[in-house]
């Protein structure tokens, strides 16, 4: 209790609350703005963290991507172009309700349920984290092996793409974090000579590059996304509690489909949406109505995506590795904050933790009135000038990148993943599992030579401790998940979405 | 830059056979088998797999193909425009010691935006605006050390 009460002085400290109507409010806009990612909001938002105390910082990265996951949904609804890759799954089902004359329900409903999907995944983190660290505790490098090779097999569960190059990105992605000295032996590898290279390369600069100088980089041959006319709405709100009563069992499957995910380490909110607005389909009375403007999809969806956000937390918190690459920028920031993560934090930083959950239930709740706010100014916003953001957006990469490390290289090394990003990308090379790649490919890497040399280069250990075997089921069957759905599609079964792959 | 799958492959095969082999030249430390070698070793030997499947199209089925986006009627140098924001970090990289934050950064955005298809009208005072900004909320905020060059700031 008395946690408690210190979490609630740490939260409603001035520089906390001004950081989190600041970073709201900026998820938001640059959320909405489309090729602007939810991950690029927060990767952009590391050097300004540096500066806030540990609790404001937090509280900026959760307000700005929960933010930045909703408003993705205001372009995708009203011009067809989805804001951010979460939204990406029900988009044509918004804008067919913004065509049938529905725009507000839509806008409507991906805030409401966003909100309510984002408390459920809240209180799951509250209920999940604690019983979790007791068993954490008892977890030796072969677990935290497992579970990290988990976390990249995960992260090569992406909809729409090959399996195969997903986990080509995935070990391109280990193969960057090889480079440098930080390994068990400390030696350089493959740094060509170069003592930038020697500490290895930083994630942030990476992220950095791989989602925002790439995204310019597309803007440069791409046409301007066109004008959105200027239009009055109705009431957002009304009509979702209706909704709500009406589409209970979807909403609670989505919020339920949506922490299970963001609990899977290395499964993000992409994953959640597309998973969910499969499952909808499959499970609705009326499933000839998706793709016609029903909003059966676009409830579960909306409340999936926004609830693995919080429980994407979990293993992050608990193991420090990352639920997607938006936790994996937070997992950055709470070393640098000395909140280090571990079962341990929620014992010696109970305070802390609790300050956590009330943010993100605070920004919950503020997305409603804001996210109002900015669906009625959303055709102002929305009007500005591509070729004016996306010069500044190069210039604050360069400047972002560089405050990191004080280094001009890591500028150098910015533009480089941009170059990367964008041809991996134009190629259907997935760049999430890339980045997570790279930035857990130290923690494989020590976990694994660890245990091997505990078990004199034996692979049975691997998979003798009960926890350890389930984790190595669970990996195991991500890797031949794809392969039994080929099997499947060829045997003459009915016809698999490849997206239903992290069921 | 729309490669096809077999030249991404190929790639990959090349560089993963690279990983390997360098990896495994790595020097071990003494008194144990596994050493700094096993784990790139481990990725070379995947990346060629995986390149080898990518090259002979297996699980190319999975894929969505994205709408091909370049308008046409182009000529051919509108691809190179890409190169643009690379160039003007590498351009970052060496005018900033010298030149300073605030000039390199007003030619970046400048150049960045009328690449863009901005009118001067525009771009001018954006380019003029934007750094000063970034350099009040990066220098004097987050006290990060940008270079002050040929025209220090006056704060």
């Amino acid at each position: 209790m008395n946690d408690l009460l210190e979490a609630v002085r740490l939260v409603a400290a001035p520089d906390v609350m001004i950081a989190i109507v600041a970073s709201a409010i900026y998820g938001l806009v640059v959320g909405s703005l489309p090729g602007l990612s939810a991950t690029m909001a927060t990767a952009l938002l590391v050097p300004v963290t540096f500066w806030l105390s540990p609790i404001a910082a937090i509280a900026t990265i959760i307000t700005a991507s929960a933010m930045a996951i909703f408003s993705g949904d205001i372009p995708g609804c009203l011009l067809r172009i989805p804001g951010t890759p979460a939204s990406a799954a029900y988009t044509d089902e918004a804008y067919a309700m913004t065509r049938k004359g529905q725009a507000e329900t839509a806008l409507g409903a991906g805030l409401w349920f966003s909100a309510i999907g984002g408390i459920v995944g809240t209180l799951s983190l509250v209920l999940m984290a604690p019983l979790l660290a007791e068993m954490a505790l008892s977890f030796s490098t072969f677990e935290y092996f497992w579970l990290a090779f988990l976390g990249l097999m995960c992260a090569t569960l992406v909809a729409r793409s090959s399996p195969i190059k997903a986990i080509a990105s995935m070990l391109l992605g280990l193969l960057v974090s090889c480079i440098g000295m930080e390994n068990p032996a400390g030696t350089p590898r493959f740094t060509f000579g170069l003592t930038d290279l020697l500490g290895g390369i930083e994630p942030i600069p990476a992220l950095v590059g791989v989602f925002a100088v790439s995204e310019v980089m597309r803007a440069m041959v791409t046409p301007e996304p066109p004008k959105l006319p200027d239009r009055k709405f109705g009431s957002i709100l009304a009509g979702q509690w209706k909704l709500t009563k009406k589409y209970q069992w979807p909403m609670w499957r989505g919020n339920f489909i949506g922490v299970i995910i963001g609990v899977l380490p290395g499964a993000g909110a992409d994953m959640a949406a597309w998973v969910s607005y499969a499952m909808s389909k499959k499970f609705s009375k009326e499933p000839e109505k998706f793709g016609t403007g029903h909003p059966e999809g676009l409830v579960e969806a909306g409340a999936s995506n926004n609830a693995s956000l919080a429980s994407g937390w979990v293993p992050s918190l608990l193991f420090g590795i990352p639920g997607d690459t938006i936790t994996a920028i937070a997992i950055g920031v709470l070393y640098m904050k000395g909140l280090n993560p571990g079962p341990t934090l929620f014992t010696e930083r109970a305070s802390s933790m609790y300050a956590l959950y009330l943010i993100f239930i605070l920004a919950n709740i503020i997305m409603i009135p804001l996210g109002i706010l900015m669906i009625r100014l959303a055709s102002q916003v929305l009007r500005a000038p591509r070729a004016g953001i996306m010069p500044v957006i190069l210039l604050l990469c360069a400047v972002g990148a560089y405050a990191t490390g004080n280094n001009l290289f890591s500028v150098l090394m910015v533009g480089a993943f941009g170059i990367l990003g964008f041809v991996m990308d134009r190629n259907g090379y997935p760049v999430a599992a890339l980045v997570l790649g790279i930035v857990m490919g130290t923690m494989v890497e020590q976990n694994f030579i660890t245990s091997l040399i505990k078990s004199d280069g034996d692979v049975l250990p691997f998979f003798e401790r009960p926890v350890s075997a389930v984790l190595a089921t669970m990996t195991i069957g991500a890797l031949l998940w794809p392969l039994g759905v080929w099997i499947w599609n060829r045997t003459g079964g009915r016809r698999l979405p490849a997206q239903g792959a992290a069921e | 830059m729309l490669l096809s799958d077999r030249v991404t492959g190929t790639v990959l095969v090349v560089l993963g056979g690279l990983a390997a082999w360098s990896g495994s030249r790595l020097p071990a430390v003494p008194g144990q088998d596994v050493g700094p070698a096993a784990f790139p070793m481990l990725i070379g030997f995947g990346l060629v797999i995986c390149g080898v499947l990518i090259a002979f199209g297996i699980g190319h089925s999975f894929e969505v193909p994205e709408e091909e986006e370049a308008p046409a009627g182009r000529s051919s140098f509108y691809g190179l425009r890409i190169l643009v924001p690379p160039a003007l970090l590498l351009f970052y990289v060496l005018a900033a010691e010298p030149l300073g934050f605030l000039p390199t950064a007003a030619i970046i955005v400048l150049v960045g935006a009328l690449v863009l298809g901005a009118r001067l009208i525009l771009a001018l005072p954006i380019a003029l605006i934007a750094p000063v900004l970034v350099h009040l909320a990066f220098y004097k905020l987050l006290r990060v050390p940008l270079p002050a060059g040929i025209l220090p700031a006056p704060w």
